[in-house]
């Protein structure tokens, strides 16, 4: 708080993100309101209208489209308090607004634009900050999931025999990701997976790095972290020549 | 002065909505082929064509989610485009020949059409001012341009049953033609053309990348 923010960094995000169809969504919405409907937000809160998609867009992005950037931190605070509190960037509204504004994408850069700020909501800095530490959002140590791993293959081959959970194993057709959060809180579903690979007989491996296919810094907007969370599963599957990549339901 | 509003000024909008919509087009395709890139690489014809289609002719959940504003708005949109592209066929012939006033021609369907022209645009002020969702996006702007678009029907109509005064009338409603003329390429009314462009982006973005309909 009442740190000053850095509105050069603000107004280059800016431009950098007003392409063709920024530009174009920017000037065409008619404000017409129909994609209100649309919108779970809207609907569960008594048709409030200051939960509908075009006025959350106008009220984050837009406004600092119009301010050319030059906003406060209570600007950004407030922003926080939509983009990410009043919006799941799911997408819905682009599909009944009558000129298609992909208004996720709109209320996503303004995410981006206050994570260069600092403005993002503490579990997701958390979780960034473990992305960068261990590669996965729980912050969990290469050893630990190994150890998950090879303790769910033990108990679970005790109901299955000669179940296997094949790591970093080389060519296999499907290299299998999970979400950080089950090796963390519900181990069993890796060995539901495997149990599901073995009777079905598919040639699959998990790795020991890039495992995790959360991304939950593309849901803070940290476009770098984003990156590199991607980049580490395509790196570990191009390691493993896998020819495909199966991620967790 | 009604001669200059008739005959270069009348030209000036010609050329400014024409020339301005294609600086407008070509501004935008230039600027997406260094920063759209994404959208060449998934563009589909077939979805593109699909997704207009669809919000052109009222084939869509939101046509059916609220019909009583989509009625209204597409009678608002046919009789925009009709009532002027007839009327103007009449002018241009008036143009050529010098002969024929148009303004004396028997009218009756185009006088009771700007009639209803002129109710749905007040339905669409006061859908504004009293739907909650509208209201909130709503701005100065959105009730002006109404506005605008309203006054050539409006002085039309005063103009054809010579109330007030006509001459009046006739200069205002040519004015009025033309400001709306030279408006369309620099505000929203610019969606008569970006409408193609961001329906054939969101068709084949949601149709090409993962098989799901805009409609
Ligand atoms: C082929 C051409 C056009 C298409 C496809 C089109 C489409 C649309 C769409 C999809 C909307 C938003 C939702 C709705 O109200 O239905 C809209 C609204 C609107 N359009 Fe058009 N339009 C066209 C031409 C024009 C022109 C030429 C004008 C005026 C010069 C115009 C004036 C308006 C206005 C004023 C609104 C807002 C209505 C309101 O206030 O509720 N449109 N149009
Ligand atoms: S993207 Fe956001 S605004 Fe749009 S429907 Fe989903 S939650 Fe609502
Ligand atoms: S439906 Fe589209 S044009 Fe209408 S208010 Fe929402 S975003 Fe704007």
């Amino acid at each position: 708080m009442g740190e000053p923010v850095n509105t050069e960094v603000i107004k280059e995000r800016l431009d950098a993100a007003k392409s063709a169809r920024m530009k174009m969504w920017l000037e065409l919405c008619a404000h017409c309101g129909l994609c209100a409907e649309s919108c779970f937000f809207y609907l569960a809160h008594d048709k409030d209208p200051t939960y509908m998609p075009s006025y959350k867009v106008i009220k984050t992005l837009g406004e600092m489209y119009k301010k050319k950037g030059k906003v406060s931190r209570e600007f950004l605070e407030e922003t926080l308090d939509i983009a990410w509190g009043k919006c799941t960037v799911c997408r819905r509204c682009s599909q009944f607004c009558p000129f298609g504004i992909d208004m996720a994408l709109m209320i996503s850069t303004a995410r981006g634009i206050c994570n260069t700020q600092g403005v993002v909501p503490e579990g997701l800095q958390k979780a960034v900050a473990n992305y960068w530490a261990e590669g996965n959002q729980m912050a969990m140590t290469k050893e630990d999931w190994l150890e998950t791993c090879t303790w769910m293959e033990s108990e679970t081959g005790e109901e299955i025999a000669g179940l296997k959970i094949p790591m970093d194993k080389e060519g296999a057709n499907i290299m299998y990701t999970v979400n950080a959060r089950e090796p963390m809180y519900y181990p069993q579903d890796i060995g539901m997976a495997a149990t599901i690979f073995h009777i079905a007989g598919e040639d699959w491996t998990m790795s020991s790095e890039g495992w995790d296919d959360t991304n939950l810094a593309m849901f803070a907007g940290d476009t770098k972290c984003m990156t590199h969370v991607v980049k580490q599963t395509y790196d570990a599957a191009i390691r493993l020549k896998a020819k495909n990549i199966a991620i967790t339901e | 002065m009604y001669e200059f509003i008739r005959g270069p000024l009348l030209w000036v909008a010609f050329i400014v909505f024409i020339a301005g919509l294609i600086y407008r087009i070509a501004a935008l395709v230039n600027l997406s082929l260094k920063k759209d890139q994404v959208v060449y690489d998934h563009f589909s014809t077939s979805w593109a064509l699909r997704s207009i289609f669809h919000w052109l002719l009222p084939l869509n959940r939101t046509v059916a989610q609220y019909p009583v504003y989509s009625i209204m708005t597409y009678a608002f949109h046919i009789l925009l485009l009709g009532v002027p592209i007839f009327l103007l066929a009449h002018s241009v012939l008036w143009y050529e020949s010098w002969q024929i006033s148009w303004w004396s021609l028997p009218e009756d369907v185009a006088d009771y059409l700007s009639l209803l022209m002129l109710a749905l645009i007040l339905f669409l002020i006061i859908r504004r001012m009293v739907a909650p969702y509208a209201r909130i996006v709503t701005t100065a702007a959105d009730y002006l341009l109404l506005v605008v678009v309203a006054l050539p029907f409006l002085t039309g109509y005063l103009a054809y049953h010579q109330w007030i005064n006509y001459h009046l009338m006739v200069i205002l409603h040519m004015l009025s033609g033309e400001l709306m003329l030279i408006l369309i390429p620099f505000t929203k009314l610019s969606h008569m053309i970006f409408f193609f462009f961001s329906r054939a982006h969101i068709g084949s973005e949601f149709g090409e990348r993962r098989g799901t309909v805009t409609w």
